[in-house]
């Protein structure tokens, strides 16, 4: 089992005084009870300023943690220090079953080690085979309960209906009026019916709609009530692809319902049949963090498969955290490398993905990245192939070789380094980063395209690696 | 209906509203109207989406200059992320100059990420940086990019003004008058800042054939510069008459006798009434600003010796001559005088403008070696003048200082745990100053210190010290 690394530890840290909080606390007589499941798992009591002291656990295979301690800061000092701790090996962490709270938080968090399956692996005492034996389930409770749940999900179908209807009459309004003022208004008219589609049990409609405003704006005005018609007329597909299930493959209906709301259990995905699983060598190629509407932080992190012949190349690992947590980065960095197999979700294009046991965490590699022999004129291909396939795709991952970063007055564009055709506008917001780029005369790299901006991730050029971080 | 049928027909009526259509070209996307809206919508919108975006005719043409710097190892980059993130501007400072010293440049894919310290030590770390700095100043008002030993005759204007201040200090130095002869020429295009720093120069091989471009500019807009000239003529002509500055000080000198069995000169300089305490510093840098150590003692009738010997019992009048003498790079007589005034370096560094003394190194050290007596003085408020002496220095303190600094009984009791212990700003300047091989010994002193109060200065030391081992 590989340790996690004092590098790791440098890189999760929030800020430098975490790490210097961390130190003072990297000795024996902070703690109690440091013990490791030698599969991964490491916990300990930490005496803080409360009166009982802090429950620390960490994983080492991704690096998660989990403390009690009501710090603003993630990782915590008191996370840091335990990982810390093993790192350096000069404490001892004795071999232990994990406790109760240690095995509640594994079953919480997104599996990224392959903890769970192993504690299953484990064997079992007598008295423990006696005490958590099957409880006796009563066929009348769960046939109640199964109908309970068909209820409650064709009242779900059927109020979804009624909000689609409703979305359809919102669109045609907005059309009669005409688009080319849509921007003006569009706070304001898309908050309403993102609420009416919230209360119809579509959240994922309503979170586009919620998130619609927000991108005209970031668009150069002549562009704005082109991307309305753009964007609206996507909601009527899905509305009426929705309408239309029973036509559509099964991977394009689980699309479907994924983008209007209906969403698939963590373990429910883990536990399926017939899931696509790809085992492999992944790299980190791009991390995004970002926060919506409804006072959540997305992060994205964006995996490629090292030396793959066969799609899925691409996947991507979301997480969502509160903004109040004040947590903007996940365990992984730009450029990381690690063994493991993902389980994907079903979609027309395969994309997001769990990852469902790690034999190598993820570890800081500073190996090129073989990304693509495609210039970006491949890539532009490929999206237009993807769009084809499923018509709502909003953001859409790209790799590239051979480009170069261009200017024109105040934007940046991505272009094909040997052939003026392409140039694909950077997202505004990354110009300052983006800029050292332009004396660069080839990069290779990966990105994410919505159509109207590229979000530069990753970079691999002459001076070394570049990344959005 | 093709794809451009969708953009030219109906994206227009899209845009514009439907409702103002009669709906001729709407009905053939669907049974009823509001149908056919909708249709016409989604396929209007995913036509739009094959588009792809426009391409701009034309880019701009971006010349990156050539930087010959190598650029900092690669392991260092996440180091010196942390040690600028919240540190003192003395660590930034001791940074900059340590990497001015190896001759390397910050990567260029973090200067967005140290803007902030690109921006205040730009024309330290190379060109690339001094370009960076610049990328959106506008033409007409931007510099070029040079290192300091690569400007010339022919492309000094064009660097910042410390760099030609300094190049200008230089020639004057080997060739007067061609350095004059430089000034002359672009003296017209100069700023007022830029006209006092160039003019302040000529202090070096001042001579008589300086002084018909020095009348020339008597009549100079800026009293600053004004000033400077008619210091400089007033040196050139040796007659104290001539320096009104001269003998405005001498009104404010009192002459007198002491001592018992032999008569001696003594002097005492007069504070005027409304100076306060706090503002005598200032009131003497202004005062003798215009005046050197010569043409005062002539006026006194005495030797520069004598001068200090009877100013020895007046701080005041001690601490204008040490002005002078370390403007005029008077050591020997500095020496002299910081033997009767210990804290004339703590008075220094209380004066509110940021006169660059020197920049010459070996001077620096003959500078910092005649005025800083650690033995005798070391200043109770410690921190702003520990930076200020850093910034003066630009660089470390001689070994010798530093170790009296470190062996200092003062240093001591500020070390000492049961008291409050330095402060994290102190560590770091005290890092800042120490010379790599006082190094080991800072790092035993500050050992028993808490992590969180020592981790700045000693990465700082950590970083130096790999820098410094670079060939």
């Amino acid at each position: 089992m590989a340790v996690i690394s004092l590098e790791k530890i440098e890189a999760i840290a929030s800020d430098q005084a975490s790490l210097v909080a961390a130190r003072k606390l990297v000795k024996p007589s902070s703690w109690s009870g440091l013990s490791s499941d030698n599969a991964g798992l490491i916990w300990g009591e930490c005496q803080g300023s409360g009166s009982s002291p802090y429950r620390v656990v960490a994983s080492e295979i991704d690096a998660g943690y989990k403390c009690t301690c009501p710090s603003r800061k993630f990782p915590c000092k008191h996370s840091l220090a335990l990982m810390w701790m093993r790192a350096e090996r000069k404490v001892s962490f004795e071999s232990a079953e994990s406790p109760q709270w240690v095995q509640d938080w594994v079953r919480r968090r997104r599996s990224g080690s392959d903890v769970s399956a192993s504690a299953e692996a484990q064997p079992k005492s007598l008295v423990q085979a006696t005490t958590d034996g099957p409880e006796e389930i009563d066929p009348k409770v769960e046939a109640r309960a199964a109908a309970a749940r068909d209820r409650s999900r064709r009242e779900r179908e059927t109020a979804i209906l009624a909000g689609l209807d409703d979305l359809d009459r919102w669109l045609i309004d907005q059309t009669e009026g005409g688009l080319a003022g849509f921007a003006g208004h569009a706070g304001k008219s898309c908050r309403s019916i993102a609420q009416r589609l919230v209360d119809a049990k579509a959240p994922g409609l309503a979170s586009r709609l919620d998130l619609l405003p927000s991108r005209i704006l970031s668009l150069p005005e002549h562009l704005r009530a082109t991307v309305a018609v753009e964007q609206l007329g996507q909601l009527h597909l899905l509305a009426e692809a929705y309408r239309r299930q029973e036509s559509l493959d099964l991977d394009l209906c689980a699309d479907v319902r994924r983008e209007v709301g209906w969403t698939q259990a963590r373990e429910s995905l883990l536990g399926e049949d017939g899931a696509l699983c790809i085992s492999g060598s992944w790299r980190v190629v791009g991390i995004v963090s970002e926060v919506q509407p409804d006072r959540l932080r997305r992060l994205e992190t964006w995996l490629w498969r090292e030396g793959a012949t066969d799609a899925p190349h691409v996947a991507v690992l979301l997480d969502f955290v509160p903004i109040a947590s004040g947590q903007t980065r996940g365990p992984y960095r730009t450029g990381e490398r690690m063994e493991a197999t993902l389980v994907y979700y079903r979609f027309a294009r395969p994309l997001r993905a769990l990852i469902k046991e790690t034999s190598n965490p993820a570890h800081e590699c500073s190996a090129s990245l073989e990304l693509s022999k495609d210039g970006l004129a491949g890539a532009i291909a490929e999206y237009e192939n993807a769009l084809t396939r499923v018509p709502w795709i909003n953001m859409w991952p790209m790799k590239f070789s051979e480009a170069r970063v261009r200017r024109n007055s105040e934007r940046l564009f991505l272009c094909s380094a040997n052939d003026a055709g392409v140039a694909l506008p950077l997202l505004m917001s990354q110009a300052s980063t983006v800029t050292p780029l332009l004396a660069m005369e080839k990069i290779d790299g990966f990105g994410l395209w919505d159509g109207y901006s590229f979000r530069l991730c990753f970079a691999q050029t002459l001076l070394g690696r570049w990344v959005s971080e | 209906m093709t794809a451009d049928e969708l953009k030219s027909q109906v994206l227009p009526l899209l845009l514009s509203g439907t409702r103002r259509e009669d709906g001729e070209q709407l009905r053939a996307l669907g049974t009823d109207r509001e149908r056919a809206v909708l249709n016409a919508l989604s396929l209007a919108g995913q036509a739009l989406r094959f588009t792809p975006p426009p391409s701009p005719s034309e880019f701009a043409v971006e010349i990156w200059p050539k930087d010959e710097r190598q650029i900092v190892p690669e392991r260092l980059r996440p180091h010196i992320f942390r040690l600028l993130d919240k540190c003192t501007e003395d660590t930034a400072r001791a940074l900059a100059l340590a990497i001015e010293k190896q001759k390397l440049r910050p990567h260029p894919f973090d200067l967005p990420k140290l803007d902030g310290f690109i921006e205040r030590y730009a024309d330290r770390l190379g060109t690339t940086a001094q370009y960076w700095v610049q990328r959106q100043t506008p033409a007409q008002q931007s510099r070029g990019y040079f290192e300091a030993d690569e400007l010339n005759a022919d492309n000094w204007t064009e660097s910042n003004l410390r760099s030609r201040a300094k190049f200008l200090k230089a020639l004057r130095n080997q060739d007067p008058e061609a350095g004059r002869k430089l000034v002359q020429k672009s003296w017209g295009a100069e700023n007022p800042d830029s006209r006092v720093q160039l003019l302040s120069a000529f202090q070096i091989g001042l001579s008589a054939e300086d002084k018909p471009f020095l009348e020339s500019i008597q009549k100079d807009r800026a009293p600053r510069v004004r000033a400077i000239v008619q210091r400089l003529l007033a040196a050139i002509t040796g007659a104290v008459e001539d320096n009104p500055a001269v003998a405005a000080c001498m009104e404010r000198i009192q002459k007198s006798k002491t001592g018992l069995l032999k008569k001696r000169n003594a002097l005492k300089l007069e504070l005027p009434a409304t100076v306060k305490e706090h503002e005598a510093n200032r009131w003497i840098q202004e005062q003798f600003a215009d005046v050197t150590i010569g043409t005062l003692a002539r006026a006194c009738e005495m030797s520069e010796e004598e001068l200090v010997a009877a100013a020895g019992k007046d701080n005041n009048l001690l601490f204008a001559l040490a002005l002078m003498a370390t403007r005029e790079k008077r050591f020997a007589l500095l020496d002299a005088i910081s033997d009767e005034l210990p804290d004339a370096w703590g008075r220094m560094s209380g004066l509110s403008s940021d006169e660059d003394f020197l920049d010459d190194a070996d001077q620096l050290e003959q500078w910092a070696k005649a005025l800083i007596k650690p033995k005798k003085w070391l200043p109770e408020v410690p921190f702003p003048a520990w930076s200020w002496l850093h910034r003066q220095m630009e660089g470390p303190l001689p070994a010798g200082i530093m170790r009296e600094i470190l062996a200092s009984k003062e240093w001591a009791e500020q070390l000492d745990q049961e008291k409050k212990g330095p402060s994290l700003e102190i560590i770091q300047v005290i890092c800042a100053l120490c010379p790599r091989e006082l190094r080991g010994m800072v790092r035993t002193q500050l050992e028993p210190l808490e992590v969180e109060r020592k981790g700045k200065g000693w990465m700082l030391l950590e970083i130096l010290d790999e820098l410094e081992s670079l060939t």
